[in-house]
C-alpha cells in the first residue's frame, strides 16, 4: 500500500539539503497542493516527507542590499500583509491576498505556489513584473551551493520548474517598484473567491514625461508557463498611452500566448479576457499619469 | 504487504489539553482528531481543501486541517469547534449562529465559527465585506450566508475582543 | 380527510406573547453549534467495518468478467461482493436498476463491486485489486443519438430508449393559435446541477442476532423507503427499522433508493458485523444522481391586449444510464405550463430517452425551476413583442384566490397580484425600468458596464402533493406530569427547521414554554407514518397533523381544569404554564398541577396521550395528469438587478427582491433562512453551476471547478412575506421549501435581457456563454467561443 514512510523536520537549512537530493524524498512546504495528492491514494510508491517550516531562514521577508528578499517557505497571508512587500511590490501582495481563501493562505507559501509551477500560480505574474530572482541552494561536496535563477527561467512547464532533484527554492529576490511605476495584476474566474484563475494578467509601467520608458507585462494561466509578455511590452515602450497604442497592445498580447481550452473555459474566451483586462490596466495606467 | 511505515510520536495540545499520539506520517490533522481523539466536531466536506467543513485554528491560524499532516503540529496549538464552549455555557460566537437562525443541517457549522473565531481574534470590529472574506473559503449550502454574516456582524459591534 | 376547523385563529395568534410569527432560533441548533451532532461519518458502532464501492471506470460496457480474488487475500478484508454474490431485485421508478450490475453497465458510476474492512484505506486498496474485464459498447452520449436509427439499446426492455412519454392538454391550442396577434417560439436548455450537499451521502448497516435490521440513513422518507427496500434486501419491512441522523443537507438527493444502501446491506450481511459506508467528495459527485437536466421546447401566445391565449411545450428529458425520479420531474413542470397566469389552451409533450449519461433524481423544485426558466422567459419575449411592461402583463393574467386552474388545481388562496406588487413596489421596478428604457436596447454602448432589472414569479405547490396512495402524516403527543410536551411525528429535520415548527405550534396551543417541548422525528420504530420530506409539505402537512393532535390535547387539559376550578372550559385560557380566566387574563392554576391532578385523582386516573394522522383533502392525479393535486398552493415573485461587462460577459447580481405568499410565517427566522438559501441555489443554477459531462463522463466532479457560491458572491436581499391566510393551512401557513429556488434564473436572464438586449435561453450564464451571446449579437460571429461548439 503506497504511503508517506517517514516523516521529519528539519531545523537547519543544511540538513535539508543534505536530505532534499535522497530517492523518493518530498519536500513539504505549506503542503496545500502535495497532501490532497497524498490523502487521494496518487502516491506512486513510498516517500519521505522533509518538512520544511522549521527551517528559521526561510521564512520572513528582509531588506538585503536594497532589495526585497523573501523567504521561499513564507506563508502567503504573510506575504499579503507585510509592510515591506505592501510598500515594495504591492502587486505581490495583493496577489497573494487573492489565492483561494483565508484557510489556505496561512499554509500555502510562496515557494510553493512557484515550484508547485502551475500556470495559474497566482504569485508568478507580480514576480515576472518585479523582475524577480529565484535563489535555489544545493548540497554538494560538502557545503551549500546557491545559484540564481531569473523567474522568467524558472518554469518549464506545466507542474515543471528547472529546479534539479536536490536543490531547493530557499529565496525570492526583487528590487522594489521605483516611486513613478504603476503597476496592476488582477485575475479572472468566474467568482470572486476560492478561484484558480482563467486567466490573471499584469502590467507595471513606468511613465516620464508622457512617454513609456519601461514596461513589464505577464500573464497566467494562458500558456504552459506563467509567461512574460515581450511583445506587449515592445508596443508599450517609447509610446504615449494612447488608445490606438493601447488597443496594438492589446492585441500583441492575444498573439502571445497560447491559452488553450478546458473544463474552466476556452482557448478564444481566455485570449479575449486577457485583451480586455490589459487593456483595462493600461487605460487606468494612463489616467493616472502622476502615481 | 503493508509497507514499513515509520510512526510519528506526536505531542501536541488540542483545546488546551496536552496530547501523545502515535500518528502515520501520512495521516491528517483532520482524521486523527476524528478517528484518535474521537472529536467528531471537525467534519469531512471534500479532503481537498475547497470547502472549509475541516477548518480548525492552529496556533492562533485558521486552516484546512484535511491539509496539514498532524506529524506537522508537533509542538502546536489546536483549536476544534469542541474547544470554544467552557463551563457548559455556549462560546458568543456559537450564540449568535444559533440566536441569528445562521445555522440550518449545520454541516458547515464548526468550520464557520472556527473561521469567525480567526477573523474576530485579528479584526474585532470587521466590516461587512471583511466578514465576507474572512468566511470566502467556507461553503454552505442551506443558508445562503445571509444570517451567518449577520450573526458575526452582531459579534462586531461587541468590539471586545474575547473571541 | 378533515380539513382542520380555523377556530379562533385570528385572536389567538395576534396576542402579545404568541410563538407564531417570531423569530425562534431551531432547537437543534446549539447541538451541531458546538460540533456535538453526530451525523452518519461520525457515528461508530462497535467492529464496525467500512464500506466502499468499486464503481464502473466506462459509460456503456459489458462486464465479462469481475476477478476479486486479489482483493479478498488482502488483510482486512472481510468481504468482496458482485452481483453473483446477491439476488437482484431491481428498484425505481423505472424497475431498471439493480444493487450491483451483471450483464453490462450503463453509465460511468454503475457499482459493479463493493468491500468490507477493517478501514476505509484497507477498502480502498482492495477497490485497486479487483479487475474487471469489460466488453465496451459504443457510447450514446446525447438523447440525439439515443433516439438515432440503429442506436445501441441500452436497456434491452426498452428498444427505442425512450422509456416514458407523457401528455397533457387543457382546451385546444389550434384555437388558441388562431386567437393569437402574437406567438413567440424559443427553445431552452437547462443544464446538470449537483445537490453538493457539505455532508457526503452515507449510511449504516446492522444486523442484530435475530435479523433485525438497523438502518442509519440519511433517507428523506423513511416509511415509503423501508417498505420499497424491504424487497431489495429480502427483509421483511416489519424487521427493518430506519433511524434518522442528522444529515448535512437534503434538497431532494434522498428521496430515492439508491444501489449503495442496499450494498451495505448485503455488505452487513455477508460479514455478519456493521458496516458504514461514506462516499468522499469526489464519489458524491460522480455517483450521486443530479437535478433533471431538460430541453424545453416552448411555443405561446397573447392577445394584443396581453391576454394569453395558449402555450405549446415539448420536453425532452436525458434519462441517463438508470431511472430514478428525474422521469417524473415532468409531471410538476406540466403544472406549471399548464397554470402559472391563466391561459385556456395548453398542449404538452414529454419524451425521456436513457443514454449512457450520469442519470436524475429529485432536486428542490423538481422540475419547476427548469419549466418557470423556459416560462418567465417566453412571458418577457411575449412582453416585449406586444409592448407590455412584464409586470403589467403578468398582473394581467395572474389567478386570484378562487380560481380553480384547468388542470384542476383549486387555488383557495393565491397571493401572486400581492407578490408582484410587492417584489415591484420594493424593488423600484417602475424608476429602474424607465431608467433602462432610456438606453438604446442594442449593445453599442459607451460604458462596458449596463445595469438591468428583471422579473419572474413561481407557483407551486404548497399544501402536499398527492402523488401518492397517501400524503398523510401521524403525529403522537404526550403530556407529562410535569408539564413537559413530547411529540413523535411521522416528519422528518433535514435542517429546514420542521422540528422547530412543530414544536411552536403544539407548545402555542397548549400554552406552555417551547423549551417544555421534545420532538421525537427519527426513528421508524416509535414514529407514525409520514410520506416523507418532499414537495414542500412538511409545515402545512405535518404541521397540522401536529396541530390536530396538540388542539385535543388541549381540550383535555382545558376539560380537566374546568373540572378542577369548577369552570367551564370555554371561559379557560391556556399560556406561559398556566390556566387562565380568558376574560381578566389572570393566572388561576399551573398546567402541571391540572396534569398531575388529572393523572393522581381519587376519582380516575388519566395521562394526556393524542394521536393525529392527517390526511390533506387533495386528489391524486388520473391518466390525463389532471387533479386538485395539493390542498393550497404556493406563488411568489423575484425581482432581480444586475449588472453585466459587456466586454467580459460577468453577470453580477447586485439585488434581489422577492415576496412570498406563505399562507403564514410560523418561524420568521427559519423562513427567511429557506428564502435566502434557496435564492443562493438559484443564483448558483442560473450563474455558474453545471456538471460537466462529455461521452457519458464527469468533468469536474470537484469543488475546485463546481462553481458553488461563496459568501462573496451575496447579493443585497429584500424579503417580504405575503400572508393570504390559508383556511387548509396551520395558522393559515403554506409550504415554502422549494419556492425561493425556482423564480431565480429567470429573473436574472430576464435582467441580463434588460441591461444587454440579449435572451440567453441556456444556462449556466456563465461569463463565456454571455459573451458569445453578446458576440452573436453584435453580428461578430467570426468571433466564435469554444462554447459556442
Amino acid at each position: 500500500m503506497a504511503a508517506i514512510s517517514k516523516y521529519w523536520a528539519p531545523k537547519t537549512l543544511e540538513e535539508a539539503a543534505q536530505a532534499a537530493g535522497a530517492e523518493d524524498t518530498v519536500l513539504l512546504a505549506g503542503g496545500t497542493d502535495l497532501v490532497p495528492r497524498w490523502t487521494k491514494g496518487l502516491l506512486a510508491k513510498p516517500e519521505t516527507v522533509v518538512d520544511l517550516k522549521r527551517i528559521a531562514e526561510l521564512s520572513g521577508v528582509a531588506r538585503v542590499n536594497g532589495e526585497v528578499r523573501v523567504g521561499a517557505g513564507t506563508p502567503l497571508s504573510e506575504i499579503a500583509s507585510d509592510p515591506l512587500i505592501r510598500a515594495a511590490a504591492p502587486v505581490l501582495a495583493e496577489a497573494a491576498d487573492r489565492v483561494a481563501c483565508p484557510q489556505i493562505r496561512n499554509r500555502a507559501t510562496i515557494g510553493g505556489n512557484l515550484c508547485n509551477a502551475s500556470p495559474a500560480a497566482d504569485t508568478a505574474v507580480p514576480l515576472i513584473l518585479l523582475d524577480a530572482t529565484l535563489e535555489l541552494a544545493s548540497w554538494a561536496r560538502r557545503s551549500m551551493k546557491v545559484r540564481d535563477v531569473p523567474i522568467v527561467d524558472f518554469f518549464r512547464g506545466p507542474g515543471a520548474t528547472v529546479r534539479a532533484p536536490g536543490e531547493m527554492l530557499t529565496h525570492i529576490r526583487f528590487k522594489p517598484l521605483s516611486k513613478g511605476v504603476f503597476a496592476a495584476w488582477e485575475k479572472f474566474g468566474t467568482r470572486r473567491a476560492m478561484e484558480i484563475a482563467v486567466a490573471s494578467v499584469g502590467v507595471a509601467i513606468q511613465v516620464e514625461r508622457g512617454t513609456v520608458v519601461r514596461a513589464r507585462v505577464g500573464y497566467g494561466s494562458v500558456a504552459p508557463v506563467p509567461l512574460r509578455g515581450r511583445n506587449a511590452e515592445a508596443e508599450l515602450v517609447g509610446h504615449a498611452l494612447s488608445a490606438e497604442v493601447i488597443s496594438r497592445c492589446e492585441q500583441a498580447a492575444r498573439d502571445e500566448i497560447a491559452p488553450i481550452t478546458d473544463v474552466r473555459a476556452g482557448a478564444t474566451y481566455r485570449r479575449e479576457i486577457v485583451g480586455v483586462m490589459l487593456g483595462r490596466m493600461l487605460e487606468r495606467a494612463g489616467r493616472n499619469r502622476q502615481s | 504487504m503493508p509497507d514499513v511505515i515509520d510512526k510519528v510520536e506526536l505531542a501536541f495540545t488540542v483545546n488546551g489539553e496536552p496530547v501523545r499520539l502515535r500518528v502515520a506520517p501520512q495521516d491528517t490533522l483532520l482524521h486523527v482528531l476524528r478517528e484518535d481523539l474521537e472529536l467528531t466536531g471537525t467534519k469531512y466536506g471534500c479532503g481537498e481543501g475547497e470547502c472549509g467543513a475541516c477548518s480548525v485554528l492552529l496556533d492562533g491560524k485558521v486552516v484546512n486541517s484535511c491539509l496539514v499532516l498532524a506529524a506537522e503540529c508537533a509542538g502546536s496549538e489546536v483549536l476544534t469547534i469542541e474547544g470554544l464552549a467552557a463551563n457548559g455555557e455556549l462560546h458568543r460566537i456559537q450564540k449568535a449562529f444559533v440566536d441569528h437562525g445562521a445555522i440550518q443541517c449545520g454541516f458547515c457549522t464548526p468550520g464557520m465559527i472556527m473561521a469567525t473565531c480567526a477573523l474576530l481574534r485579528a479584526n474585532s470590529s470587521p466590516s461587512e465585506g471583511e466578514i465576507q472574506r474572512a468566511l470566502e473559503g467556507n461553503l454552505c449550502r442551506c443558508t445562503g450566508y445571509r444570517k451567518i454574516v449577520d450573526a458575526v456582524r452582531s459579534l462586531a459591534q461587541g468590539g471586545v475582543a474575547d473571541a | 380527510m378533515h380539513d382542520v376547523a380555523v377556530e379562533s385563529v385570528a385572536e389567538r395568534e395576534t396576542r402579545p406573547g404568541t410563538l407564531i410569527g417570531q423569530r425562534i432560533p431551531k432547537l437543534d441548533a446549539p447541538e451541531k453549534a458546538t460540533g456535538l451532532a453526530r451525523y452518519i461519518e461520525d457515528i461508530k458502532l462497535p467492529r464496525m467495518l467500512y464500506g466502499k464501492i468499486l464503481f464502473a471506470d466506462r459509460p456503456h460496457a459489458r462486464i465479462l468478467n469481475i476477478d476479486t480474488a486479489e482483493a479478498e487475500a488482502l488483510p482486512g478484508v472481510r468481504a468482496v461482493i458482485t452481483a453473483a454474490d446477491i439476488e437482484l431485485v431491481p428498484f425505481g421508478y423505472g424497475q431498471d436498476n439493480t444493487a450491483l450490475k451483471k450483464e453490462k453497465v450503463t453509465c460511468i458510476r454503475d457499482e459493479v463491486a463493493a468491500v468490507a474492512a477493517d478501514t476505509p484505506q484497507i477498502a480502498a486498496e482492495a477497490l485497486k485489486r479487483i479487475r474487471v474485464t469489460y466488453e465496451d459498447l459504443p457510447v450514446v452520449a446525447s438523447t440525439d443519438e439515443a433516439r438515432a436509427p440503429g442506436a445501441p439499446v441500452i436497456h434491452a426492455k426498452v428498444s427505442d430508449n425512450t422509456p416514458f412519454r407523457y401528455d397533457y392538454a387543457h382546451g385546444d391550442v389550434e384555437q388558441g393559435i388562431r386567437e393569437s396577434d402574437v406567438i413567440v417560439e424559443d427553445t431552452y436548455v437547462l443544464q446538470r446541477v449537483a445537490h453538493c450537499c457539505l455532508g457526503t451521502s452515507g449510511i449504516i448497516a446492522d444486523f442484530d442476532a435475530d435479523g433485525r435490521l438497523t438502518l442509519y440513513s440519511l433517507t428523506q422518507v423513511p416509511f415509503l423507503y423501508k417498505h420499497d427496500l424491504a424487497r431489495v434486501i429480502a427483509v421483511p419491512p416489519e424487521k427493518i427499522r430506519i433511524i434518522q441522523p442528522p444529515i448535512g443537507g437534503g434538497f431532494g438527493s434522498k428521496l430515492d433508493i439508491h444501489p449503495f444502501e442496499p450494498i451495505c446491506v448485503f455488505l452487513a450481511r455477508a460479514t455478519r458485523r456493521p458496516v458504514r459506508l461514506v462516499f468522499s467528495r469526489e464519489e458524491e459527485f460522480l455517483a450521486t444522481p443530479t437535478r433533471q437536466p431538460m430541453v424545453i421546447h416552448l411555443r405561446s401566445g397573447a392577445r394584443k391586449d396581453g391576454t394569453f391565449t395558449f402555450r405549446d411545450v415539448h420536453l425532452l428529458l436525458d434519462n441517463g444510464g438508470h431511472t430514478s425520479w428525474g422521469a417524473t420531474t415532468p409531471w410538476i413542470s406540466m403544472r406549471t405550463f399548464s397554470s402559472l397566469y391563466r391561459v385556456p389552451h395548453v398542449r404538452q409533450h414529454v419524451d425521456v430517452v436513457y443514454t449512457n449519461n450520469p442519470y436524475a433524481c429529485a432536486f428542490r423544485g423538481y422540475g419547476n425551476p427548469q419549466a418557470t426558466f423556459a416560462l418567465e422567459s417566453q412571458v418577457d419575449h411575449l412582453a416585449e413583442e406586444l409592448g407590455l411592461d412584464p409586470l403589467e402583463l403578468r398582473l394581467k393574467n395572474a389567478h386570484e384566490g378562487g380560481d380553480t386552474t384547468p388542470q384542476g388545481m383549486i387555488l383557495q388562496t393565491c397571493g401572486l397580484k400581492e407578490c408582484l406588487q410587492t417584489a415591484a413596489r420594493n424593488a423600484g421596478w417602475k424608476e429602474k425600468r424607465s431608467a433602462s428604457n432610456r438606453q438604446s436596447s442594442t449593445v453599442n454602448r459607451q460604458s462596458s458596464v449596463v445595469r438591468g432589472i428583471g422579473m419572474a414569479s413561481l407557483f407551486h405547490v404548497g399544501g402536499g402533493a398527492k402523488i401518492y396512495r397517501s400524503d398523510g402524516c401521524g403525529t403522537i403527543l404526550k403530556l407529562d406530569d410535569f408539564g413537559g410536551i413530547t411529540i413523535l411525528t411521522g416528519s422528518s429535520e433535514i435542517g429546514q427547521g420542521s422540528e422547530t415548527m412543530i414544536a411552536q405550534i403544539v407548545a402555542e396551543e397548549l400554552g406552555l414554554p417551547l423549551k417544555n417541548v421534545r420532538v421525537i422525528n427519527n426513528d421508524t420504530d416509535l414514529t407514525p407514518w409520514d410520506v416523507g420530506v418532499h414537495a414542500s409539505r412538511t409545515t402545512f402537512v405535518a404541521g397540522n397533523s401536529a396541530l390536530r393532535a396538540a388542539r385535543e390535547a388541549r381540550r383535555k387539559v382545558l376539560e380537566a381544569a374546568a373540572a378542577r376550578l369548577k369552570r367551564k372550559p370555554e371561559e379557560l385560557d391556556l399560556q406561559e404554564g398556566n390556566v387562565m380566566d380568558r376574560t381578566s387574563g389572570k393566572p388561576l392554576e399551573s398546567i402541571g398541577k391540572v396534569i398531575r391532578g388529572l393523572h393522581f385523582g381519587r376519582s380516575k386516573n388519566e395521562l394526556i396521550m393524542t394521536t393525529d394522522f392527517y390526511e390533506p383533502a387533495s386528489t391524486a392525479p388520473d391518466e390525463r395528469h389532471m387533479g386538485n393535486i395539493s390542498s393550497c398552493y404556493a406563488f411568489g415573485t423575484h425581482v432581480a438587478e444586475v449588472e453585466v461587462d459587456l466586454e467580459t460577459g460577468v453577470v453580477k447580481v447586485l439585488k434581489i427582491t422577492a415576496a412570498h405568499d406563505v399562507g403564514r410565517v410560523i418561524n420568521r427566522l427559519g423562513i427567511e433562512g429557506q428564502v435566502e438559501g434557496g435564492i443562493a441555489q438559484g443564483i448558483g443554477y442560473c450563474l455558474s453551476e453545471e456538471v460537466k459531462v462529455e461521452g457519458g463522463r464527469v468533468l469536474n466532479p470537484t469543488f475546485t471547478d463546481y462553481k458553488l457560491c461563496t459568501a462573496p458572491d451575496l447579493p443585497e436581499l429584500d424579503i417580504s412575506f405575503v400572508e393570504t391566510h390559508d383556511p387548509a393551512g396551520p395558522h393559515g401557513a403554506k409550504g415554502i421549501g422549494e419556492s425561493p429556488l425556482i423564480p431565480v434564473a429567470p429573473a436574472i436572464a430576464n435582467a441580463v435581457y434588460n441591461a444587454t438586449g440579449v435572451r440567453i435561453s441556456e444556462l449556466p450564464l456563465t461569463p463565456e456563454r454571455v459573451l458569445s451571446k453578446l458576440h452573436e449579437a453584435r453580428g461578430e460571429s467570426d468571433r466564435r467561443l469554444e462554447i459556442d461548439d
